[in-house]
């Protein structure tokens, strides 16, 4: 509480100066800083010592000092602080005003309490604006946060409809665009044997595929990166890394159909339109209206996207294993090589980011393994390619 | 010392003649040109903490440069962003200003940050804001041309329009109309000030440039 018009008696010194101010049309600019005292019956301020330093000697002899009586005075309350006492003569064209600690306690003593009345009701006033302020400002955060909420599934749903009436054409086109922008130097010639391997597996899990016309080409990339990934349309990339790492055929057929899936499945498509429809939503929503809810929209928005990521890699899981099955193929591979890289690299940091992208590792194991039992039995074969001689052909 | 502010409003640019004995404190990094008379100290702006603050809270420079010259000579001060400059003499009262607009000062003005409360932040005019006092002339800047109102009783503002103001004038935020008529007029919040008091004010906003910008981003 910045003043009390309660413990008026405390400490009153007679003679105490305040520093202020004064808006009057006399002056100059209208406005000068000023000393403020107050007599028992008048409030008087004289222009500060600041105020005088910039000040040429004839200006100082024709300024006045001035004078309210505070029998006549009209005290308000306001300013960017809330606390700044404003004191009007009759005719309201004179304004002495302080924001001093207090001022408005000697001001209410001398004036043997009327003004503090006055004050009080302007406290009075200035508290219940303040009420409503906070009072609208909880509403407002509330329902940008029910608006935001909303908006997101809307978008979502919106963007999986979309998706269905798009055609295909499209993914090819999204997916030959960003193929472009791949670093193919270092790509293996169709015949060599590691490009023959993998399309191979390709070969034999298309035609399980959701959607067995799609074009599915893949590409092999000498890399000692462990990475693999498809692109809208059916194109993919395997990184030479990832096949010197997978220990059987089955397990790079497991991480293909996991990357066929997501091409399938239109992931990548989804999160396009997705964060397009996002940022769209922001926009209609919010307008204009500063810099504090489009930082949190943004913040929301990172984290709509990994999360959104994550429930794609299981889906694309899900779909990879059930391709494995239908090609005769055991679905658990998918799991069987991010469980090798779990546990011998889990502290590479390349080899990390890739895995931390994907979901949590025990849970997408045990889904994997949910989601087999409840397939149809049927007795696994094994893949009839030889990786020795595909990694032999890499050194 | 005689300041004149040139090219007006689009790119407005101080020129200062400096005699013996004359002081300018400027922003760091605002002197575009000056005469090889003048000597340049650079101070940080009322220690360690206090310039901090400046420049994290406020937008401004850590260090500000003090200008003087022992014949005479003259400097060239700009602003970063195209937009007019005024001169505001400060006999004894006090002015707030938006975080990044302060250019210059004589030396008679202190320079201080204060926090500007929530209301101000929500109506898009920061957190906090430049408390110039003290006597002496300051010149600042702003985004577009610069226009003055005496305000006496109630006036609106859009939201980053308001450069600088007086500590008479309380500042609550407000919807531009109803609910809808808020949201979707493109006016969203406003500010409502409340005098006795002056306003400066900004004739474009860097929120309008940066939504303009952005429109033709994507």
């Amino acid at each position: 509480m910045p003043w009390n018009v309660i413990k008026v008696d405390k400490m009153l010194d007679p003679n105490q100066q305040f520093r202020g101010g004064v808006f009057h049309h006399s002056i100059p600019d209208g406005r000068i800083g000023a000393d403020i005292r107050i007599s028992p019956s008048e409030i008087i301020a004289e222009p500060s010592a600041e105020a005088l330093s910039v000040m040429d000697p004839s200006e100082i002899a024709r300024m006045p000092r001035w004078v309210i009586p505070l029998s006549e005075c009209q005290v308000d309350l306001g300013g960017a602080s809330g606390r700044m006492v404003f004191c009007r003569n009759k005719e309201r064209d004179l304004t002495i005003f302080c924001e001093e600690r207090g001022f408005a306690a000697v001001l209410g003593d001398r004036s043997g309490g009327m003004l503090s009345e006055q004050l009080h009701l302007v406290k009075k006033r200035q508290a219940g604006e303040n009420h409503r302020f906070r009072f609208w400002l909880t509403v407002g955060a509330v329902a940008t946060l029910l608006l935001g909420v909303i908006g997101y599934y809307s978008v979502l749903a919106a963007a999986r409809l979309a998706i269905a009436a798009v055609p295909i054409s499209m993914d090819e086109k999204i997916g030959s665009m960003a193929m472009q922008t791949i670093e193919k130097e270092q790509k293996l010639a169709a015949d060599h044997p590691a490009t023959k391997f993998v399309t191979e597996i390709v070969d034999r899990l298309k035609p399980h595929a959701a959607i067995p016309e799609m074009n599915f080409k893949v590409i092999v990339i000498q890399s000692s990166e462990v990475n693999a990934f498809a692109l809208p349309g059916g194109q993919m990339v395997v990184y030479t890394g990832l096949l010197k790492k997978a220990e059987t055929g089955e397990q790079v057929a497991g991480v293909l159909a996991h990357e066929m899936s997501h091409a399938t499945l239109r992931h990548g498509l989804q999160r396009v339109s997705q964060s397009l429809g996002i940022v769209a939503a922001i926009q209609f929503l919010i307008g204009d209206a500063g810099g504090l809810l489009a930082l949190g929209s943004q913040a929301a928005q990172t984290s709509i996207l990994t999360s959104y990521s994550r429930q794609s890699e299981t889906e694309a899981d899900l779909e990879g294993a059930r391709m494995l099955h239908e090609a005769g193929l055991d679905p658990e591979s998918i799991s069987a090589f991010f469980d090798k890289l779990k546990k011998e690299d889990g502290d590479i940091p390349g080899v990390l980011v890739w895995v931390s992208s994907h979901p949590l590792h025990e849970q997408r194991i045990e889904s994997i393994a949910k989601f087999k039992s409840t397939l149809a039995k049927k007795e696994y074969g094994p893949l009839d390619l030889d990786l020795d001689t595909v990694r032999k052909s890499l050194q | 010392m005689e300041v004149e502010i040139r090219n007006r409003p689009a790119f407005a640019n101080l020129l200062v003649n400096l005699q013996p004995g004359d002081r300018i404190i400027a922003e760091a990094d605002a002197m575009a040109s000056m005469s090889s008379t003048v000597d340049m100290t650079t101070r940080m702006n009322g220690g360690l903490l206090r310039a901090l603050a400046r420049r994290f809270l406020g937008s401004e420079s850590m260090f500000v440069n003090q200008f003087t010259t022992n014949s005479s000579g003259h400097i060239v001060l700009t602003q970063p962003f195209p937009g007019d400059i005024v001169c505001v003499e400060l006999r004894g009262n006090t002015l707030f200003l938006q975080p990044g607009a302060f250019l210059a000062c004589e030396p008679g003005v202190s320079l201080g940050l204060g926090f500007a409360g929530f209301r101000s932040w929500l109506s898009g005019e920061g957190l906090f804001r430049l408390k110039m006092s003290g006597s002496g002339r300051i010149w600042f800047g702003a985004y577009g041309a610069i226009f003055t109102r005496e305000i006496t009783d109630e006036y609106i503002v859009d939201s980053g329009h308001l450069v600088a103001y007086e500590p008479s004038i309380s500042i609550r935020v407000g919807l531009a109309g109803g609910i809808f008529s808020s949201f979707f007029s493109g006016e969203g919040l406003i500010t409502r000030v409340r005098g006795p008091g002056k306003i400066y004010m900004q004739s474009r906003s860097f929120d309008g440039l940066a939504a303009w910008t952005n429109a033709h981003l994507w």
